[in-house]
């Protein structure tokens, strides 16, 4: 009798196949905005700037930033839980490094999966990675913005340059609208 | 009896096209093999003993021999295996599981202390960081399998390494105790001379340091502060470094006096930078995050001095290597050296 090989992998992912992105989109009148920082450097900056451009040209009321210490990890659930109950869209970032692109997305993922509109930053450089974390946490093709590579090394100037830039496309993902139209415009 | 190279050929490809390869080939895992593995260990095979939260995978003791088996090591290193991944779970960078996906690409670093390097003969003398040797480089490769197939990080996708470094998945040796003037790293951890044990963490890089041409402890001390000073290295306000001292320097140092706590405690106080050279290299501001960056407001001609290890317990210093040249290895840490070592199961326990 010949031996089988054994597999090393302990066989296919765990996927969930529920359904994923939070209905209705947001409305950004009004909203209050988490913003979920990842201590990567810049990365406070930018989601700042957006969320600041979120309440100045857009109506949001106000921003919740909140920092995730362990970037690599999923967002702790006590802070998943307050955001969630705080706010009505949220976006993470910046994905710019191996495992916090991923997670980055991971969030954004858990965020829509508990009913919030979720708008994740990552770089052009981790595009691979973060479709693949995508994947994993049952969201294939979840869309997310996307910035050049790289933000560490930007100046505040161009940091807030970035942000502007990005921003229609975050509308676009938090509303669920096209990228060119304010909400409740 | 009758060896079949083109069967195992085939095994060895069928094994590629599954994906579960380095790179090199792999011994094919049976049933009979792997249950030779796990008979080494009293530990059950659905045991967990790693998840990676992100991934949401497990490795069980059934995974660890699977991939052990075909890193190419024989049964009775698993609990050397097996011990080594658990010393990288304690390890702050290891057990996260952020090093395995981290654009450094960091290596570990696998240090094999007891009678069990001679039984099995790891290589503690000439070499350590080179090939050869059997133990040596099958366990550090199985630490790599591990990764690669039973979390499914894999290079280009969930792995993003830019660079990497000479020697990831291979960096595993023995101690060598019989030539240190100092106590055995496992000793320092608190556990007798007879255990065997490994401690472990993630390196950025190794760097040789060649000085063979003074008695002065202190210049020996000082050339190796040099390369553990350079400013490349310094992403944020600290970093964390160490020295896997070849015997020679070891005795030198041992002989004027050094205790290995000396020698940490000169390594935290003189490796730093000025402020001016920093500034010169656009890495004198520190941020809030603790990341370095240039800071244009700066005076560049501050001469002050910024110390950048921590403190004398998360430098390594280790003795390993041949005494027949002064030279040692300057072992740059990703993330932070604990000194932690763990014991390794006595097979004995598991026959019983």
């Amino acid at each position: 009798m010949v031996n089988a090989i054994l597999d090393p992998t302990g066989g296919p992912a765990r996927v969930r196949d529920d359904v994923v992105l939070a209905t209705p989109r947001a409305r950004l009148r009004g909203a209050t905005i988490g913003l979920l920082e990842n201590t990567k450097h810049n990365a406070s900056l930018f989601l700042d700037e957006l969320g600041k451009l979120l309440v100045e040209r857009h109506g949001a009321k106000g921003v919740l930033a909140r920092t995730k210490l362990a970037f690599a990890a999923p967002v702790p659930e006590e802070l998943l839980e307050e955001l969630a109950g705080s706010c009505q869209a949220v976006i993470t970032g910046v994905g710019d490094c191996g495992s916090c692109s991923g997670s980055a997305v991971a969030d954004g993922v858990a965020f829509e999966r508990r009913g919030i509109p979720a708008a994740v930053i990552c770089t052009d450089a981790f595009l691979v990675t973060a479709d693949a974390m995508a994947a994993l946490k049952g969201a294939t093709g979840y869309r997310y913005a996307v910035t050049a590579h790289p933000v560490a090394v930007l100046t505040p100037d161009e940091v807030r340059k970035r942000a502007e830039q990005v921003l229609p496309e975050v509308v676009a993902l938090l509303t669920g609208g096209a990228a060119s139209e304010g909400d409740g415009r | 009896m009758t060896l079949d190279p083109d069967v195992a050929q085939e095994a060895i490809e069928y094994c590629y096209d599954q994906g579960w390869s380095d790179g090199l080939p792999l011994v094919p895992a049976s049933r009979p093999l792997v249950d030779a593995f796990l008979a080494q260990t009293t530990r059950k095979p659905e045991e967990v003993i790693g998840h990676h939260q992100q991934v949401d995978r497990d490795v069980t003791v059934e995974l660890a021999a699977i991939n052990a088996a075909m890193a190419g090591c024989r049964p009775d290193y698993f609990p050397v295996v097996l011990a080594a991944w658990e010393a990288l779970m304690h390890d702050r960078a290891g057990g996260s599981g952020a090093g395995w996906q981290s654009t450094s690409g960091p290596a570990p670093l696998i240090v094999v202390n007891g009678p069990i390097r001679i039984r099995l003969g790891f290589n503690s003398t000439g070499g350590v960081f080179g090939p050869g040797f059997r133990p040596n480089a099958t366990v550090a490769r199985a630490i790599g399998l591990i990764v690669r197939n039973a979390y499914g990080i894999r290079p280009h996708v969930l792995e993003q390494t830019t660079q990497g470094l000479p020697g990831r998945f291979s960096i595993c040796f023995g101690e060598n105790e019989e030539e240190s003037p100092w106590p055995p790293v496992s000793v320092e951890a608190g556990l007798d001379p007879q255990t065997d044990a490994v401690s472990a963490t993630l390196l950025r890089t190794c760097e040789f340091v060649d000085n063979r041409h003074t008695q002065d402890p202190e210049q020996i001390l000082w050339d190796l502060a040099d390369t553990i000073s350079r400013t490349g290295s310094l992403i944020f306000r600290g970093t964390g470094a160490g020295v896997v001292f070849g015997p020679e320097h070891a005795n030198l140092l041992a002989g004027a006096g050094y205790s290995r706590a000396d020698v940490q405690a000169w390594l935290v106080e003189h490796c730093g930078r000025t402020r001016a050279d920093l500034h010169r290299a656009g890495k004198d501001g520190v941020g809030e995050n603790n990341v370095r960056y240039a800071d244009p407001e700066a005076d560049p001609d501050d001469v002050t001095f910024e110390k950048i290890l921590s403190e004398p317990a998360h430098v390594p210093v280790i003795v390993a290597g041949s005494r027949n040249a002064a030279m040692s290895m300057v072992v740059r840490v990703f993330g932070l050296w604990s000194g932690h070592a763990v014991a390794v199961e006595s097979t004995a326990s598991a026959s019983e």
